[in-house]
């Protein structure tokens, strides 16, 4: 026990007792679903992939802040991002944990996960994506030891593993950083696109079949990382645990415009491509998004993720102020979330042949066809049910559990003098 | 599932019905559907989920209705009525797109060229669901429910949480007799039979009613073949 280790505060208390009620109530919903079987989801045949495989697309991306801000220091020379290096790492931490473990309770038999590398089919971009999100998890967490352990060592803490903190490690620590960052932006630039090639590689399903489907889940993964890694830097200037000056805000909040910009370019070349030629199958979709019931959502996406923070961002003389910053990448967050929710609704509300009555829902139903609670659709509306948000609140609880204890706990301020 | 039902453990003998013509020594098993013959009864449909014991909810197999809704014909613009009958289940594809997604090799081209489960490799991500452009794999999304207490079917019971879908009545090839949708359907629409075998009656019917494959332009190779109407089928 270091002497730089701050007491806890009753508020800090009150706040991870709440995280934990969350993270045992998530718990307990997912028992009650593995008791039961994934009919007590609203997902059915007729929409397969729900809320926990939205919210992994999501924290795939959000984890891709910290490898941005950390290997461009180093390759790029973006010495700026240095106070906030810490942070950034130890969010793509926490954000690729909670991605991995959504896949978790999508799965009908959990039990039975090592069976991806028992029998893992090389064609499967699953095989490879749970492959990169691992690896990614391993530098993630490798890089956050790098940064912290000459400080822990410093102070004896235990997790400095022995390494001590003389002109020699210091100077091998920051070899290793080098040699990390040529490692690890591969890293996540397979990761975003592996991701990506889950939905972009799937001819049966028309939205996704498009090869602006890894651009654009990087392009979105850069927006929501780096707005993310810009509220919690924030954030944890506010507690009190790191120091760095107002001018990097402004310096975050022009890069996160850039981001915006091409997120929207890909956005826009990708729904005039399916929309140009009136051809049925990839016009369809994006009819139902620009008239059909998907306008809301949609706009949401557009009009309210990106537009709006992107014109906050990009006035010289707005992004000066952190609280605009904040709020810019707050919404450009919930944009990306609603641009990942418009990816799912779209692709699978209707299916590929919806000749009547459609699809077997997939559980036993009263009534008949063509009433309420009928046996087959040819579309349906999916809402997540109570356990599904049960348990996505629990692995979110979570991720604020890890990070407020990891904030609290390691020395997150980057020394200035190397 | 090592353990078989009690009526999977009859002598074939018992549950003989509807002949397989005899396969070449490499068999492509596969399917005409002639949309001429098919009337929208559902009995394929029925007969599948009591042969392979599918439960309440689940259907292996559907007759989807080519028109306005269910059984309720399209009408053109002249005012005249056309209704038809596209009897839809596992297409067999020789370039399955769910093989290939799988990730753990759960499904899988096995004997006769047939697309089928491990039930027990199966880990229940759902992306062959994804995967199918047919909309044919269904998900075991809880604990099994049926009419009637026990199996009723010819085949072991199948585990919660696990993916599955029309296997041709593999259990009935082993015994030469063909998928039972074939020998119930009231029609005679449905013709099975090897591929392999250029004389063969599905062959022959392919051939020469110019069979057409579902969603032909994705390349995925089906192994059933739907024979279109000879005649105008306007009421």
């Amino acid at each position: 026990m270091g002497p730089a280790r701050p007491r806890v505060d009753p508020r800090l208390a009150a706040w991870l007792a709440t995280l934990i009620a969350l993270m045992a109530a998530g718990g307990g919903a997912w028992l009650y679903q593995q008791w039961n079987g994934l009919r007590v989801t609203n997902m059915r045949n007729t929409f397969m992939w729900g809320n926990y495989i939205l919210f992994f697309m999501f924290f795939v991306g959000l984890s891709a802040g910290g490898l941005i801000v950390a290997s461009s220091g180093r390759l790029f020379g973006a010495t700026r991002f240095k106070p906030i290096v810490r942070v950034a790492v130890l969010e793509a931490t926490v954000a690729i944990t909670l991605a991995g473990t959504f896949i978790v309770p999508d799965l009908g038999r959990p039990e039975r996960l090592l069976h991806i590398f028992l029998f893992a089919n090389l064609t499967s971009p699953m095989v490879w994506d749970v492959t990169i999100v691992l690896l990614y998890l391993g530098l993630s967490a490798t890089y956050v030891w790098l940064y912290t352990r000459a400080d822990l060592a410093g102070r004896g803490s235990p997790l400095a593993l022995g390494t001590g903190t003389s002109e020699r490690a210091l100077r091998r620590d920051d070899r290793l950083k080098g040699a990390l960052a040529w490692v690890a932006l591969p890293a996540a630039i397979l990761l975003h696109s592996i991701t990506a090639w889950i939905f972009g590689l799937q001819i049966g399903r028309t939205f996704w079949y498009t090869a602006v489907m890894a651009p654009m889940f990087i392009a979105s993964a850069l927006v929501s990382g780096l707005a993310l890694v810009i509220l919690l830097a924030l954030a944890v200037r506010w507690a009190g645990r790191l120091r760095f000056d107002d001018g990097l805000v402004p310096y975050l909040g022009g890069l996160l415009a850039v981001f915006i910009a091409s997120e929207a370019f890909l956005l826009f070349a990708e729904l005039l491509t399916a929309a140009y030629p009136g051809a049925p199958a990839e016009g369809q979709a994006v009819t139902r998004l620009l008239a059909g019931p998907y306008l809301v959502p949609f706009l949401g996406e557009t009009a309210f993720g990106l537009l709006l923070p992107f014109a906050l961002l990009a006035s010289a003389r707005l992004r000066r102020y952190p609280a605009v910053v904040a709020l810019a990448a707050g919404i450009a967050v919930v944009g990306i979330f609603v641009h990942r929710l418009n990816l799912l609704l779209n692709a699978l509300s209707v299916p590929t042949i919806a000749l009547p009555p459609g699809l077997s829902i997939g559980v036993g139903q009263a009534g008949s066809v063509g009433l309420p609670g009928a046996a087959f659709a040819t579309s349906y509306w999916y809402l997540p049910s109570p356990v599904e948000w049960l348990v996505v609140g629990g692995v979110l609880a979570l991720g604020a559990f890890l990070f407020t204890v990891a904030a609290w706990y390691l020395p997150l301020q980057e020394p200035d003098h190397h | 599932m090592a353990d078989v039902s009690p009526v999977e453990a009859l002598p074939p003998a018992s549950r003989a019905y509807g002949e397989l013509e005899p396969p070449t020594a490499a068999p492509r098993f596969g399917m005409a559907v002639d949309t001429e013959r098919c009337l929208g009864c559902w009995t394929c449909a029925v007969i599948c989920k009591s042969e392979n014991d599918v439960p309440l909810g689940m259907w292996w197999n559907r007759v989807l209705t080519d028109g306005e809704a269910l059984d309720t014909p399209r009408q053109a613009a002249d005012g005249s009525l056309a209704l038809s009958f596209v009897p839809l289940s596992c297409q067999h594809c020789d370039n399955a797109p769910c093989t290939k997604v799988c990730p753990v090799g759960a499904t899988y081209h096995g004997e006769g060229g047939l697309v089928l489960m491990d039930q027990e490799r199966c880990i229940g991500c759902r992306y062959c669901m994804i995967a199918c452009p047919y909309g044919v794999r269904v998900f075991n999304w809880g604990r099994a429910e049926r009419p009637a207490v026990g199996e009723t079917g010819m085949v072991a019971a199948r585990p919660v949480g696990t993916m599955e879908k029309c296997t041709m009545c593999l259990h009935r090839l082993h015994d030469a007799q063909v998928p039972s949708c074939v020998w119930s359907c009231p029609a005679g629409a449905r013709i099975f039979g090897d591929l392999a075998d250029p004389s063969s009656r599905v062959s022959t019917l392919v051939r020469e009613r110019n069979g057409q494959r579902l969603l032909e332009e994705r390349g995925t190779e089906p192994k059933v073949y739907y024979l279109e109407p000879r005649r105008r089928r306007s009421l």
